[in-house]
């Protein structure tokens, strides 16, 4: 009893501790924190609102890139201002982004040098106790306590596994540790508890860069960033192992063996009255990379599909199967205003090792605002079985010709069958 | 009601017959042909007269006896006096007159008539020839007419009708994902013959309509042998998409069969049911073509949105027996795809 009562009183003090360590951190820091709202400039109203905190004496705000999106894609549209804990507003200019990593530098006039948050050195250990402070849903600054629980796994870009409620209207706010130093940005949640952040490593890197010479636009600062992306991503996609494995039993898959790539599988074997046995497997990347609310990139989706027919004549077969390739759509969301239409090409392809044929069609698209970047997809049907088909499909958004030639040539020749 | 004085109109008239005699010195015709027409200048009754005075009217002591209610039942003679024929009105209610397309109508009482002539009574027409008048030249039998005759004949429509509904219960068959029974196709492939036998059907109450022959088991057995022909370009089309790669011409070719094959139907349809110009039957059939394709046309690119996030391609799969083009490499699909950014990049900076 004597040890149940130490040990529920030694929790009380410790929420003891926590709280006064939160009050303090909120009273001294509180100046340096901001709102970030967009207003949209014909209707006068705010359209998006986030947070932000000042990371240099001469007004630099820190936030995330998707707080500001609609303003660094329609600079005309809107009017970018701040809100600090006296109700105080102003009107903001956009300095830098990072698209990649979710973050932006904007700038606010200062008449004297002000206090600001200091950025870590180090990186927080597992379990440590951080503050995440922000403004959730309009409803004023708040800090919410949290743990610090090592970089999300099998992720391309870094993220922090913060436990804890973020909420959004606080994206963008800083999580400090005990120190009140910026370990990371509020950045995403997927609801209970579970937050992510951006490392503050990136925050430096993004900071030291603009530092050194500020981006002429925007625009090509966001296109340099898409492209330098995309080429790590596909050629560490390329120069990773490509294990084959067997789908179905007959066909001939490659699975990329890397982390962030991660793949599900589903059949209809216990459907007694289907006509034709299915199994598909497809692996995609799990992230993707924010540029409007109606324009995302950077995604990869790989499926593949086998099927059988089971007493089924082999037109019918074939109808069907022609039915199933009949609607393959881009993987990721853009509009009219992103990209082009896409542009397609078909052929009878037969790999070098002549162990499939297959019908083959590719398709691009072209962005707009950042060029030599397109979206492509592959689809490709095998036509040399009578009451078998594998289905082989890919697409990747935001990529260089280069890298999706090479990517295509690759995955063409890897399948096949058994 | 008769007219006692001379009109202006009437010494006009005659000055036109002696300029008429003057130009045209010839013995008179003894025998007449009047036709009854109706008001599209279509053949009613025709009536070969033979003797020099003709009554027309309603009643029953005319030569010739005419049922419209506003001619009188003793209306107009037409007498043959010193070898020309001339109208006389027997003071009738609703007059005389002579139709003539490029003048207003005048009143024919008294008039010499002429070969085509027509005269308006009541509501009536009645068309004058002389027995010399010209007729056209012969049609000569198109050589159209040993396949038509082949197809009218019960035992091809049979076969044709019943080709079709197998074709339509095949697809029905090869629609369904799932298990479908006997019965469950011959209701809709039954349907599909029976909403297809519209068309012909609809050509021949036209053409009965029209006071032509309603021709019914040809115009179905023309229909059908065309509508099977159309299947037969659809799976040649299929097998030309299937086999083709982007780069292909053929696609574009095949693509203008079905549009022949219909154009060839309605100028059948048109040929059997209706007499008509050969003109006239190339504009009806070309015009049937363009509204039906034409139409067809702009109401997919009025439903085509302005931007298509989907990509548009080809995904025409056949079993392997319908293969019959050898396969590309990877590098040559490589190569060809290349050359869409290529087009991409040119909408990207044209938009």
């Amino acid at each position: 009893m004597k040890y149940i009562f130490a040990f529920i009183s030694l929790i009380f003090s410790q929420c003891i501790i926590a709280t006064e360590q939160a009050e303090e951190i909120f009273a001294q820091l509180t100046p340096s924190l901001y709102q970030i709202k967009l207003i949209d400039k014909a209707s006068g109203e705010k359209s998006s609102i986030g947070s932000g905190f000042q990371i240099t004496s001469n007004g630099l705000i820190a936030t995330n890139y998707h707080v500001i999106s609609s303003f660094a894609r329609h600079p005309d549209k809107y009017r970018m201002e701040y809100l600090d804990h006296q109700g105080n507003t102003n009107t903001l200019s956009l300095e830098s982004v990072d698209v990649i990593n979710d973050l932006a530098l904007v700038k606010r006039d200062v008449a004297e040098p002000m206090t600001f948050f200091k950025i870590s050195e180090n990186t927080p250990h597992k379990g440590e106790q951080l503050f995440s402070l922000g403004n959730p849903h309009d409803l004023g600054m708040i800090v919410v306590p949290g743990t610090y629980n090592g970089l999300k796994k099998e992720s391309f870009s870094d993220r922090i596994h913060f436990t804890g409620s973020i909420n959004s209207g606080m994206s963008g706010g800083p999580v400090v540790n005990k120190q009140a130093e910026v370990v990371g940005i509020n950045v995403a949640t997927s609801g209970n508890q579970i937050g992510f952040l951006v490392p503050h490593d990136k925050l430096v890197t993004l900071f030291n860069s603009y530092k050194q010479s500020p981006p002429t636009t925007i625009k090509a600062q966001m296109a340099n960033q898409l492209m330098a992306s995309q080429d790590e991503l596909i050629s560490t996609l390329l120069n990773s192992h490509w294990e084959s494995k067997s789908l179905g039993g007959k066909g001939a898959i490659p699975i990329i063996d890397v982390p962030f790539i991660r793949c599900w599988g589903e059949s209809n074997a216990d459907k007694q009255d289907a006509l034709i046995l299915t199994a598909v497997a497809n692996c995609s990347l799990e992230e993707n990379t924010y540029i409007s609310s109606h324009f995302f990139t950077g995604s990869i989706e790989v499926e593949f599909r086998y099927m059988q027919a089971k007493e089924l004549g082999g037109n019918k077969f074939y109808h069907l199967y022609r039915q199933q390739i009949a609607r393959a759509g881009a993987g990721n969301r853009a509009g009219k205003d992103d990209v082009t239409e896409y542009q397609c090409h078909h052929d009878i392809v037969m790999p070098d090792n002549k162990a499939i044929n297959n019908k083959s069609i590719f398709c691009t698209r072209a962005y707009k605002d950042f060029p030599d970047l397109y979206d492509v997809l592959y689809l490709a049907a095998s036509i040399d079985k009578k009451q078998q088909a594998l289905v082989s499909h890919f697409t990747i958004s935001g990529v260089s010709q280069e890298n999706s030639m090479a990517f295509t040539e690759k995955f063409m020749e890897a399948v096949s069958w058994k | 009601m008769e007219v006692t004085s001379i009109t202006p109109q009437q010494v006009k008239a005659d000055d036109e017959c002696f300029h008429h005699d003057n130009e045209q010195l010839h013995e008179g015709h003894m025998e007449i042909i009047i036709e009854e027409i109706s008001r599209g200048q279509k053949l009613l009754h025709r009536h070969k007269m033979n003797q020099p005075a003709i009554n027309i009217g309603r009643g029953y002591s005319n030569d010739i006896i005419l049922a419209d209610p506003h001619i009188c039942s003793e209306h107009v003679k037409i007498q043959l006096i010193n070898g020309f024929w001339q109208i006389q009105d027997q003071a009738s209610i609703n007059g005389t007159f002579l139709e003539n397309p490029k003048e207003k109508k005048k009143p024919a009482d008294k008039h010499i008539l002429e070969d085509g002539d027509i005269i308006s009574i009541g509501k009536s027409q009645l068309r004058i020839h002389f027995v010399d008048h010209p007729v056209a030249d012969t049609v000569k039998f198109s050589p159209f007419e040993s396949f038509i005759n082949l197809m009218r004949h019960p035992i091809a429509l049979l076969v044709s009708v019943a080709l079709f509904t197998l074709v339509s219960g095949t697809i029905f068959y090869l629609d369904k994902a799932i298990e479908v029974n006997f019965t469950q196709l011959l209701v809709p492939a039954i349907g599909m013959s029976l909403l297809f036998s519209l068309w012909p059907a609809g050509i021949s109450l036209v053409s009965h309509l029209t006071k032509h022959d309603a021709r019914v088991l040809t115009q179905l057995g023309i229909c059908f042998a065309f509508f099977n022909l159309m299947w037969f370009s659809d799976l040649l089309e299929n097998i030309v998409a299937f086999n083709s790669s982007s780069n292909s011409i053929f696609t574009v070719l095949i693509a203008i069969v079905p549009i022949a094959l219909a154009f060839c139907m309605f100028w059948l349809n048109c040929y059997i049911g209706f007499h008509m110009s050969a003109k006239r039957r190339m504009v009806v059939s070309m015009g049937i073509t363009a509204f039906l394709f034409g139409g067809s046309y702009l109401i997919q690119y009025s439903n085509k949105p302005d931007f298509n996030a989907r990509p548009q391609y080809n995904n025409v799969l056949m079993t392997p027996s319908f293969l019959l083009t050898p396969s590309s490499s990877v590098d040559k699909f490589i190569e060809d795809s290349n050359k869409l950014f290529e087009k991409a990049n040119k909408a990207a900076i044209k938009e």
